[in-house]
């Protein structure tokens, strides 16, 4: 076993924690007896986004390496202990007429219920010129699962669902300038400056102090402007980072863009609540 | 008490909180989370990234200069919140939390702080 996962394994028996890791980085997606272990074959390739190489591999011995992107299969990989995989793995991209051949695969692979893990790796070839490969929500339809996680590990079902995409489009922000957001903090925020875009530079408070965050930023705007962009749901969307020792007391480093503009500031004592009253007042 | 059933507490006393996790920052892994928020692995992945990625530098240098090491991050973004906790005795352990905007922030912050040093301390 990689040696760097030991302490995490065992962290997560101390924790009690229902995850399941093993060597070579595996994760258990399915038990053995589990009903459906197709169910989650498909579901852990539902959660890629981003292309990668899923190897799902049976405790019986079998084996299935799958290259998937967006939530989509391009191409069987590797098949080891399971019948008919020809046709697929002599497809450069997986279509429509590979879809009954792959669901045998699958359900093979699947057919004993044995425990199943993943494995995740990169991509074997690039995937960026393929657009196309097999949906796996068309995989479900056909096999009438239901991609959302079902059973005692699925949330609540009584909570509400809620979509865990970070900024969804339907936010909008007032228009308001990142002026009117640093006068709306009020009196937490002790000494700030606002620079960049075509807006008059402007700074309040200590002059000490102001000089010390203009000599930041002068060496150091544009690391501060990838810090945000790394943060954010997108390069160049509105953000804001505030920085301290427990948030509540004591100071923080404010630091905020709207635009192109970006303010960075000293908030004092419990100003955190200040900040995000005045971030909701930029709000549509 | 599991970690899983401290982090569902929280959500459960706060019901903005849509998604409360335990992570280990040097990892880079999320240990386990609770909340109402769907999310697929790459999500937490992210999530904690954007963890590790808040307490860096430039600012983390900036904060570390001008008041000590910062244990606490609030990133505000046009949805939602996040708040990154740090455990001030065991730093890789870290609560990674995504929030409406409507949340008591303050009283969120001690909640969080409480419960991440319990399971720091052994759950």
């Amino acid at each position: 076993m990689n040696k760097g996962a030991v302490p995490i394994l065992a962290r997560l028996h101390s924790l009690q924690a229902p995850v399941r890791i093993l060597s070579g980085g595996a994760r258990v997606i399915a038990e053995a007896g589990s009903p459906n272990p197709v169910a989650q074959i498909l579901r852990a390739v539902n959660e890629t986004m981003l292309a990668r190489s899923l190897e799902f591999r049976s405790s019986a011995g079998s084996s299935l390496t799958l290259d998937v992107d967006g939530r989509r299969v391009l191409r069987l990989t590797a098949s080891h202990g399971l019948p008919g995989a020809e046709a697929c793995l002599g497809a450069e991209v997986l279509e429509d007429e590979h879809k009954d051949d792959l669901i045998k695969l699958m359900q093979a692979l699947a057919g004993p219920r044995p425990e199943i893990r993943v494995v995740t790796g990169p991509v074997s070839r690039d995937g960026a010129e393929v657009s196309v490969g097999l949906p796996v929500a068309l995989l479900a339809d056909l096999l009438l699962i239901d991609l959302n996680p079902v059973g005692p590990d699925a949330p609540d079902a009584e909570a509400e669902a809620v979509p865990a995409s970070e900024d969804p489009p339907t936010v909008r922000l007032s228009g308001a300038s990142i002026e009117v957001f640093a006068q709306a903090i009020g009196p937490s925020l002790i000494a700030w400056l606002i620079r960049g875009g075509a807006g008059d530079a402007a700074r309040a408070g200590p002059e000490d102090m102001v000089s010390h965050l203009q000599g930041f930023l002068d060496e150091e705007a544009d690391a501060v402007i990838r810090q945000l962009d790394l943060v954010s749901a997108a390069p160049g969307d509105p953000a804001c980072l505030l920085l301290g020792v427990t948030l509540i007391e004591g100071h923080s480093i404010l630091c905020a863009r709207l635009e192109d503009r970006l303010l960075l500031g000293v908030i004092e004592g419990d100003g955190a609540q200040a900040v995000l009253t005045a971030w909701r007042g930029l709000l549509a | 008490m599991a970690v899983a059933d401290s982090l569902a507490a929280v959500v459960k006393a706060f019901p903005q909180a849509r998604l409360v996790a335990f992570a280990d920052l040097s990892a880079r892994m999320i240990l386990s989370s609770a909340g109402p928020m769907v999310t697929t692995q790459e999500h937490l992945d992210r999530l904690c990234d954007q963890a590790r990625t808040s307490f860096d530098d430039p600012m983390f240098s900036l904060s570390v200069q001008a008041f000590g090491e910062p244990h606490a991050a609030l990133l505000l973004g046009p949805a939602n919140l996040r708040l990154f906790l740090r455990s001030e005795e065991e730093p890789a352990d870290a609560m990674c939390c995504i929030c409406d905007h409507a949340i008591d922030l303050a009283a969120f912050v001690t909640k969080i702080r409480e419960t991440l040093e319990s399971i720091t301390h052994g759950g």
